[in-house]
């Protein structure tokens, strides 16, 4: 019924965008800003509203929890705030089914919240608290849907291994036969989890062409997004996580980022060998980002190099990438594309023999974006994945996302 | 062949001398403009987003006069004028033009723009271009109207090409005095436009070599 009612209302809206062109969404826009009479203080409103539909040929691979196709909308509310030069503040909270589209029934979720400090008059140095995206990778700074060109995230940031955060595998063999199972959404483990809104502190800054940015965070990057707030996980054994960035020129972005952190949730410690605790098992992770664009055409890669130290098995490594191009067709049309790979490394399997751990994947991305207004866009996505395993999951995934933007 | 076309060329700057130097009526005055508001312009929300943004230029008005004027050539292209972007903002962020007339987008910034409209008299984007780009993105607007310009890089930046069906426009200083000069005599509509919400109208009767006073207060003509 909710779903029924999105559609209608979203129609109506498109109806009306058309009809009446953008004016009357600019002036809401205005609207949605308040200032003091001297602009010392600002704060301006800002949201999307998505609703999504995913047609899968078999259970949903990736980050998506429904077992059938299904309907996502999702509100998001952004709130910008602003006390003087130095101060600064952000909210985002959310209306959905979920976290990841198809999680819940309905839920309601404060995912960000930060509070910035800018000593000085120029960004070489930022301080924040708060609960925000992490600084690892280049995906996070355009990973809402009206900056990313496709509708699900890279490879890297949604396809589960075979860990997980609560359970702890025997041996290697049980490690082994964990990847011959359908993938538990619940419980396993991606790279790194979407955006990462873990709760922390972080400094970060621009100098000419370089930036910088570390933070100390409450939960590793692959930590599930109930382990983010912070009464969810203590801050016993936190996660450090930096990227340095240098900007050759504005065609050019090269990034290295690094984390390194405990992966395991406080529910696997009983399960741990005697004298040892969460804390002495990290995720390593190595990321090298790169983006290029001009006129019309713009690219992103990215390379993962992950290491998960597993209790009772040693470390199981993981590689990922992914090339992207989006290119403007016309005024109002794009395509983009987007290749994905994910490589297990081995571990021991008990009989002298190596077998990896996880079951190597390749996807493509299609996908077609249509901006209607300044405030309307569509984009509809064909993806087609295989895994080097009998049992797949989500071969074929077709998605359409409408979203408007105020 | 060379020296018909010299005598040619003279004759025409004679009749055109002829015709702007006298018997031609000037309009001045002032437009109430509205108080430079601070513009919400937050810092970026992630690490990695680069800029410093530069304060907008202040409010002023376009002033034009409508009318039957003699038509002008079709097709013809009125000269270029130019909208840079510096400071994460556009300069000017209102630019008055003819129909017809060429606009350049140069990047003064050290990183890309992104510059876009999706106005129904002119619907374009010029993609990502930086700031040693030659030739700079050049767009021709031939339909009138208010053609609202935006980055996609930067939200906050906000422009404006008031493309005009009228060869006689200005745009006021800051104060909101303005003077247009080279009018023809005869009946016509002054109007005055500062944004969507604030746009005034004013029959005028313009006699030879008179200057006639307007100003443009706070209620809408």
């Amino acid at each position: 019924m909710n779903t029924k009612i999105a559609t209608v209302g979203l129609a109506l809206v498109l109806f009306e965008a058309e009809l009446h062109g953008q004016e009357w969404m600019d002036r809401a826009e205005q609207r949605l800003g308040i200032k003091s009479a001297n602009g010392l203080f600002q704060s301006q409103l800002s949201g999307l509203f998505d609703l999504e539909g995913y047609y899968v040929d078999q259970r949903p691979p990736g980050l998506l929890f429904e077992d059938e196709s299904f309907v996502n909308p999702r509100l998001t509310f952004f709130l910008d705030s602003k006390l003087g030069p130095h101060f600064y503040s952000f909210v985002q909270a959310r209306l959905d089914r979920g976290f990841d589209p198809g999680e819940k029934d309905f839920d309601a979720r404060l995912d960000e919240y930060l509070l910035r400090w800018t000593p000085g008059d120029s960004s070489v140095l930022n301080l924040q608290v708060g609960k925000f995206a992490t600084v690892v990778g280049s995906w996070v700074q355009r990973h809402d849907s009206w900056q990313n060109p496709l509708i699900t995230a890279p490879l890297p940031y949604e396809n589960l291994t075979p860990l997980s955060d609560g359970d702890v595998p025997d041996s290697a063999a049980e490690l082994l036969a964990w990847r011959r199972l359908p993938d538990n959404k619940d419980e396993w483990l991606p790279i790194i989890w979407g955006p990462v809104y873990a709760t922390g502190g972080s400094v970060f800054g621009t100098y000419e062409k370089f930036d910088y940015a570390f933070e100390l965070k409450n939960a590793g990057i692959s930590s599930h997004p109930y382990a983010w707030g912070l009464s969810d996980t203590p801050w016993r054994y936190p996660t450090f996580s930096g990227r340095l960035g240098v900007r050759p020129s504005p065609a050019w972005n090269h990034g290295l980022s690094f984390s390194i952190g405990p992966y395991l949730s406080s529910d696997a410690a009983s399960s741990l060998p005697p004298g040892r605790n969460i804390g002495d098992y990290n995720q390593l992770t190595l990321d090298y980002d790169v983006s290029y664009s001009h006129r019309h055409l713009q690219l992103w890669g990215e390379v993962f190099l992950s290491r998960f130290e597993v209790p009772n098995v040693g470390n199981a490594d993981v590689a990922a990438y992914y090339l992207e191009a989006r290119y403007k067709l016309t005024t109002a049309l794009y395509a983009a594309a987007r290749w994905n790979q994910e490589l297990f490394g081995t571990i021991q399997d008990g009989t002298g023999g190596r077998d990896p751990w996880g079951n190597d994947m390749y996807r493509i991305d299609l996908a077609l974006g249509y901006r209607f207004t300044r405030h309307v866009r569509a984009k509809l996505q064909y993806s087609f994945g295989h895994r080097t395993a009998h049992l797949q999951q989500g071969e074929q995934l077709a998605a359409a996302q409408v979203t408007v933007k105020f | 062949m060379k020296r018909r076309f010299v005598i040619k060329s003279l004759c025409i700057a004679l009749l055109l001398a002829g015709n702007t130097g006298r018997g031609q009526a000037v309009i001045e005055g002032k437009v109430t403009l509205p108080r430079p508001e601070p513009v919400i312009s937050p810092p970026p929300r992630y690490a990695g987003q680069v800029g410093e943004i530069a304060p907008p230029d202040p409010p002023v008005a376009v002033v034009y006069l409508e009318g039957e004027f003699p038509p002008a050539p079709t097709n013809h292209i009125h000269g270029t004028n130019e909208v840079l972007q510096l400071g994460m903002q556009f300069h000017p962020a209102v630019l008055p033009i003819q129909v017809n007339t060429a606009v350049e987008f140069p990047n003064r910034d050290d990183f890309y723009h992104n510059v876009f409209s999706y106005s129904k008299p002119k619907r374009f984007d010029l993609g990502r271009y930086r700031k040693d780009d030659r030739p700079p993105p050049v767009e021709i607007f031939d339909k009138p109207g208010v053609v609202k310009l935006y980055c996609e890089i930067h939200q906050h930046m906000r422009g404006v090409i008031l493309v005009l069906d009228t060869p006689y426009f200005t745009r006021t200083q800051t104060n909101g005095l303005y003077r247009l000069e080279n009018l023809p005599a005869g009946n016509y509509r002054l109007k005055a436009w500062i944004d969507d919400r604030h746009a005034y109208e004013k029959p005028v009767t313009l006699e030879p070599d008179k200057v006639l006073h307007v100003d443009f207060g706070t209620n809408p003509g």
